[in-house]
């Protein structure tokens, strides 16, 4: 009887204990992010789905050799002044996301954007042409990289200054201003890769 | 109704026609009101339940259909199972299987003819108008049963054994824990059990020092009675599917379905015209300005929403616990409450 009665009191203050949590979760806002609505502010960093600023392409088919799974697909017709891309695809069923193909980019134009919710119906739909109809290449500006090239002594310093600030910069702003002139956009970003001589050196004798 | 009578007889068209058609039309009106107004409630508490859920669960629960908060959701869903394609398995016992959803909602239905929404809205003032609703209530067993038994399929046989069992088990201390106010009061009519309170707020039943007592017995067992969790044991998603309408589906289903939903209310209804007072908001001055079925109406969904706290709160009970609670805890105390009060009754007369 006793130990009835116990039972029913514990109960009881186990159930009003319940019930006051479930109450004060009711009163909570829920933690549910409202996805399509809302997203996350997602890092600087964070690696979304390939973007290639094709106005700012060279066509140098760096990314293309640095990508581990072949995903990139470059195709170009001609030759010097003639030279012209026709096709910059990337097959993201093959993509790892490891973002090595924007290490050595020359003009840093393929970036990682902040997209991420392609989802589609059908595999195919996954190779994104950049290209629709055949684009004369990028040709980088004289001075900036003779400016580059004279002065390799300043380089760590400024460079390292230069990388540090202009880095994140580019990468985060590129998918937000796709047609963003060739020129101008090309310039500030340019100092920051030392690599550019020799990035730059294979695209001329690139055969098709 | 009684308005309603008064009403009808007031219209100047309905003068000299035959004496059965005025309380004919009353009826048919009360009716119908009563029938849309269940339709309704049913979908309002669908939609708070998922709601309340949600929120109790640190997430939203339905945010798109209608706006804000998805407020039109359970009319969407209705218009879903109104077009979704009537099936029935294979085996299945046609007669009890289409008989089923109409019994279980018929029994949640008819007990509203007696629920006293306010000194004059009521349907008909049955002087046994309690143990009407208890019988009415039982009517939804027959549908379980049917219901399971008429799907030809062993989780909802499963279902349905177990919802009788407990439906019918729960009835004893459901009658029983009314008994003492009955006792008290005198009367069965549930219109005098809710007008025996007015008043102030002390006059209700529950803050007697023994209803009190026979009130918690009642709510718990209503619980057991419209098969809500804690005692959710007929449908138990995680063991049976979901028990005896594991197999229906379309307007079938929705019928189960309102008619849980209207069960919650009635029970609570009772028990908001048995303990709670009636349509009496505690402070007479307030029950002068408010409409009395608005106030009865507010206080059943209240404890609606007590029946939905319960169950996103409480795990399910065993079968051996439940019957436990039903047989060794609950009974003898509400038969101890009953005599204890009969006694008191007795010493001082």
């Amino acid at each position: 009887m006793v130990r009835m009665l116990q039972d029913i009191l514990v109960s009881a203050k186990t159930i009003a204990v319940g019930m006051g949590i479930t109450l004060k979760y009711l009163g909570k806002k829920p933690v549910t992010q409202q996805y399509p609505d809302e997203r996350w502010a997602l890092p600087d960093r964070f690696r979304g789905f390939v973007h290639n600023d094709v106005p700012r392409c060279t066509a140098c088919t760096a990314c293309a050799r640095d990508c581990p799974v072949d995903c990139i697909y470059i195709e170009t017709e001609g030759k010097g002044k003639e030279r012209k891309m026709t096709r910059f695809a990337i097959d993201y069923n093959k993509c790892i996301w490891c973002s090595l193909c924007t290490e050595h980019c020359p003009t840093d134009c393929i970036t990682m954007s902040h997209d991420y919710d392609h989802a589609v119906y059908r595999r195919e739909r996954l190779v994104y042409e950049f290209v629709t109809e055949p684009v004369v290449p990028y040709k980088p500006v004289k001075e900036a990289r003779a400016k580059a090239a004279a002065k390799p002594a300043a380089k760590p310093a400024a460079g390292d200054k230069a990388a540090t600030g202009a880095k994140p910069g580019p990468k985060s702003e590129a998918p937000a201003k796709p047609e963003a002139p060739a020129e101008s956009a090309a310039q500030p970003a340019k100092p920051d890769t030392p690599g550019v001589p020799d990035a730059g050196s294979p695209e001329p004798p690139q055969e098709a | 109704m009684e308005a309603l009578l008064e009403s009808f007889a007031g219209i100047g068209a309905l003068q000299g026609t035959p004496a059965w058609v005025i309380p004919a039309l009353a009826m048919f009106t009360y009716g119908v009101i009563v029938l849309g107004g269940v339709a309704l409630a049913g979908m309002f508490f669908i939609w708070t339940e998922r709601k309340v859920a949600g929120f109790m669960q640190s997430r939203y629960g339905p945010m798109y259909v209608g706006g804000w908060h998805g407020i039109l959701q359970s009319i969407a869903d209705g218009v879903k199972l109104l077009l979704k394609e009537d099936i029935w398995p294979e085996g299945a016992d046609k007669f009890l299987w289409r008989l089923a959803p109409i019994l279980v909602f018929v029994g949640a239905f008819l007990s509203f003819v007696v629920l006293p929404f306010g000194p004059r809205a009521v349907g008909a003032e049955l002087d046994m108008g309690l143990l009407y609703v208890f019988a009415t209530s039982s009517l939804v067993v027959m549908g379980i049963l049917a219901a399971g038994w008429g799907s030809a399929n062993k989780w909802s046989l499963y279902g349905a054994m177990r919802g009788a069992a407990q439906v019918i088990s729960y009835e004893i201390p459901l009658g029983l824990a009314v008994m003492p106010v009955v006792m008290s009061v005198g009367s069965m009519n549930l219109t005098t059990l809710a007008a025996s309170q007015q008043g102030w707020l002390w006059n209700w039943h529950v803050f007697h020092p023994i209803f009190v007592f026979s009130f918690f017995i009642y709510l718990i067992s209503s619980l057991a009675e419209v098969n809500r969790t804690p005692f959710d044991l007929p449908e138990t998603e995680s063991e049976l599917v979901s028990g005896y309408h594991t197999e229906y589906t379309g307007m079938k289903f929705a019928f189960f379905f309102l008619g849980e939903y209207a069960d919650m209310f009635v029970v609570s209804a009772i028990a908001v015209s048995v303990f709670l007072g009636g349509w009496s908001t505690g402070i007479p001055y307030l029950d002068r300005i408010l409409p009395a079925p608005l106030v009865f109406i507010g206080k059943s969904v209240v404890l609606v929403f007590v029946q939905i706290w319960l169950r996103w709160t409480l795990p399910r009970l065993r079968v051996d616990q439940l019957m436990y609670v039903c047989w060794k805890v609950f009974i003898p105390i509400s038969l101890g409450l009953l005599l204890v009060y009969g006694l008191a009754r007795t010493i001082t007369g």
